[in-house]
């Protein structure tokens, strides 16, 4: 199943001539420096560096491979290409192959907002071992080959690279076709068309196709929210247009989004996530943005870091899971966005991606925010007014503590998963007749929550939202944290296989966990086990975890809002 | 410091535009919508930071959009001026954002970093939008930071002065860092508000 669940045309028909001038100037001439990089310090340990036996792909050699079978070539073929070639100056050439870098592979465990460590490394290019090392590479580009973005390495110093995967992509194009990706060795090439931009991933973490291209929409509407579609329009006027430039300074918000992709469940569970608040509590708050979206506000949005408080839109107007994901992200990445209110303008990709709406910031405290979404230029101070009175609100209903005291204490234990089976409860799933000869683990064997329960997200499909429960000690630190996620992510990916698929539930046994996966009309629950767990068991826990949500829904959730994506 | 503004000492139209006035300006507390224009990295927040609040933080925060603050300055003639500033974006994306933050402004600050010719460049093409749309009793300063690097200097005192001498601004050097001249740029420009006829 596409793990983007809009049905929103693809784009790569010719743009519908815009209405709207987006307010970008084209003015070359004076290009600002881009200094966020300099603050950024320290490499992602998880995604750092490959092993120097699995350097094996080389795109340059993955294109000439390819071009011999260019003709054979469909849609959806993947094409496995031999051992690299040691003449080859693209991504794994082997020039200056020194291995003095590879030191720091394993940093011990960072925080996981830590990501504003992870370095940029602008002293690197294809040229560099480093470079050709990183686990996960992503770009943008153009398609005249101008480099848009690289996650590592400085986007000018490397045109030839860019050159050469704009080859790779425009050969098939030309020819009426699209390429999707490219398997080279360990490492797998995921190319994504928008327009005149492409998009591209390199990675050798084994994730799949759909969850890397998933990735690679999400940035692609990251960069909308910057610069809005209408950037297309600077293409036809000149094909050759520098488009880095004006992403000047948003290294941080990529940097950031890259990260969310091995921590953040919303980028591919497409749902967002709540703050667990008293039903009154968060009433009292939803009142005052429904107040306010009232009088001439399209979205009005409260979120304590990633997780929505309230959130309210004009009339009937929805705001897409993966908008509110993006647009927490930029916000929060963001650091000029915590030092005053601003106003800034703001693409909503799935709203309108052609047009900017304005965006009112506000940081009540340190990590709760108010956004207030309009379609007026003009309307700073009148939004500015009505933040005031939302906060007056928010304060006499203590909402905001309120908020700080469920981010330090209400997160969902497995711990506190209620014993009781209640005979209310839906039946199990069906046609589990294979008997898995396993230990029945003992309780006291039972690490974490009952029957083994190490960790769960369910993810409310009628809502759009998802819940997951606090990592016990064994998941605690973030590297074990991220391989659970990447299992969930491998699990997501396989459940939801238009090919082999859908599939209802899905039992699976490895050396780190057993994972359970049950999707239904109404929800779809992922849910982590120790691997010794037993399965009956397991899945008479599933069915009390989702009594338990549903005992706990109103808390949970966020209710009555109108957020369904179209 | 440059104070050779030649501007109209007596006009009230600028601090009346101020969207959604509503207090009563009186001769005694004026109140100003100020912007400040100038490429990514001079130092814009920074000045803006240093006169609010009294801090310096070196690590870069790029603006998104604008940034609006508020502070009030008391003059010696106690008289008060508040100041309602809009700290802009310097990214190109925005440049063409600008009017929506400098419309209805009483007062303008472009800045320039004087480690760098390219970004006086810069300022002087703020100067001229700012002559072609602006309002037209605007009061508008250059203001060269990052003073404290003056063994970097790439631009003169003497040719920033010159222009801004033949552009009817005044001009001044600051430095974010040291807090020097910062308050009394905002001082300065004080002082040249339009003050409004005692009724
Ligand atoms: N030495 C020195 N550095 C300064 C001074 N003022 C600012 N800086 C540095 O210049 C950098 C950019 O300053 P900002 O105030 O963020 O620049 P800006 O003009 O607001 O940039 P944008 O928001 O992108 O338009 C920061 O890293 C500051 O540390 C100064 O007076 N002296
Ligand atoms: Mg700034």
């Amino acid at each position: 199943m596409d793990p983007n669940p809009s049905p929103h045309p693809t784009d790569s028909q010719p743009e519908p001539p815009e209405k709207r001038l987006a307010a970008l100037s084209l003015r070359s001439a004076h290009l600002p420096p881009d200094f966020a990089p300099a603050e950024i310090q320290e490499d992602d340990d998880d995604e750092g560096y490959l092993t120097a036996a699995s350097r094996g792909g080389s795109s340059s050699c993955a294109a000439a491979a390819w071009k011999d079978e260019v003709d054979g070539l469909d849609d959806d073929k993947d094409v496995d290409v031999g051992p690299p070639s040691p003449s080859s100056s693209g991504y794994a050439g082997e020039r200056g192959s020194s291995l003095a870098s590879s030191a720091g592979v394993d940093d011990p465990q960072p925080q996981p907002d830590d990501w504003a460590r992870d370095k940029k490394h602008l002293d690197e290019d294809d040229a560099s071992a480093s470079w050709r090392k990183r686990k996960k590479h992503f770009f943008i580009l153009s398609n005249s080959g101008k480099p848009i973005y690289s996650r590592y390495g400085d986007e000018h110093k490397l045109a030839g690279f860019s050159a050469t995967l704009q080859a790779i992509i425009s050969f098939v194009e030309n020819s009426g076709d699209h390429i999707k990706f490219v398997r080279a060795g360990k490492h797998q090439i995921v190319f994504l068309v928008k327009g005149p931009i492409y998009l591209v991933c390199i990675s050798c973490t084994q994730e799949s196709y759909e969850g890397l291209r998933g990735q690679l929409e999400l940035m692609y509407g990251q960069m909308l929210l910057i610069l809005t579609k209408s950037i297309n329009k600077c293409f036809e006027k000149n094909p050759k247009f520098d488009m880095a430039s004006l992403l000047g300074g948003t290294d941080a918000v990529f940097l950031s989004l890259i990260h969310a992709f091995s921590w953040n469940p919303a980028t591919f569970l497409h749902a967002y996530t709540c703050i667990p608040l008293a039903q009154s509590t968060r009433k009292a708050a939803s009142a005052v943005l429904q107040d306010v979206a009232d009088s001439g506000v399209l979205f009005a949005l409260l979120m304590c870091e990633h997780k929505v408080i309230s959130l309210v839109g004009a009339q009937k107007e929805t705001l897409h899971p993966d908008d509110i994901f993006l647009l927490s992200n930029f916000i929060l990445s963001s650091e000029s966005f915590r030092t005053s209110e601003s106003f800034s303008p703001i693409c909503i990709p799935r709203y309108n991606p052609m047009a900017f709406l304005y965006a009112y910031v506000h940081f009540f405290d340190e990590n709760t925010y108010l956004t207030l979404l309009t379609s007026s230029a003009n309307a700073f101070y009148d939004l500015k007014d009505s933040r005031s009175r939302i906060q007056n609100v928010l304060l006499k209903a203590n909402v905001l503590d309120e908020v700080q005291k469920s981010l330090r204490e209400s997160a969902l234990r497995i711990e506190d998963l209620p014993a009781d089976p209640s005979s209310r409860s839906v039946s199990p799933p069906p046609q589990f007749s294979e008997d898995v000869n396993s230990q029945l683990l003992s309780s006291e064997m039972a690490i974490g929550g009952p029957a083994g329960l190490w960790h769960f997200i369910y993810k409310s499909i009628y809502l759009d939202q998802y819940v997951s429960s606090e990592f016990p000690l064994v998941i605690s630190n973030p590297k074990q944290q991220k391989r659970l996620y990447k299992a969930y992510k491998k699990m997501y990916a396989s459940m939801h296989d238009k090919t082999i698929g859908p599939h209802k539930t899905q039992f699976r046994r490895d050396e780190d966990y057993v994972l359970f996966c049950w999707i239904t009309q109404d929800f779809e629950l992922y849910a982590a086990f120790n691997p010794l767990a037993d399965k009956m068991q397991a899945i008479k826990i599933c069915n009390r975890v989702c009594q338990w949500i549903r005992d706990l829904e109103n808390e949970i959730f966020v209710y009555g809002e109108s957020t369904l994506s179209w | 410091m440059g104070c050779s503004s030649s501007l109209p000492a007596n006009n009230a139209g600028a601090v009346g535009n101020i969207n959604n006035e509503n207090s009563a300006t009186d001769s005694k507390n004026l109140r100003v919508k100020l912007v400040l224009l100038g490429d990514s990295g001079v130092g814009k927040s920074c000045i803006v930071l240093r006169f609010v609040r009294g801090q310096f933080d070196p690590t870069s925060k790029v603006t998104v959009g604008a940034s609006f603050l508020s502070q009030t300055l008391a003059l010696e003639d106690s008289t008060t001026v508040k100041f309602e500033i809009w700290d802009t974006a310097g990214q190109e994306r925005y440049a063409a954002l600008a009017p929506l933050y400098y419309r209805g402004a009483g007062a303008a600050i472009v800045v320039y970093d004087i480690t760098s010719p390219e970004l006086f460049n810069k300022a002087q093409y703020w100067v001229k939008e700012l002559q072609k749309h602006g309002s037209p009793d605007m009061i508008m300063a250059l203001v060269g930071n990052k003073a404290d690097l003056h063994d970097n200097r790439c631009v003169s005192s003497q040719d920033a002065k010159e222009y801004a001498d033949r552009n009817s601004m005044f001009f001044i050097e600051t430095s974010a860092k040291t807090a020097d001249n910062i308050n009394q740029l905002f001082e300065e420009i004080a002082k040249r508000l339009p003050r409004p006829a005692p009724s």
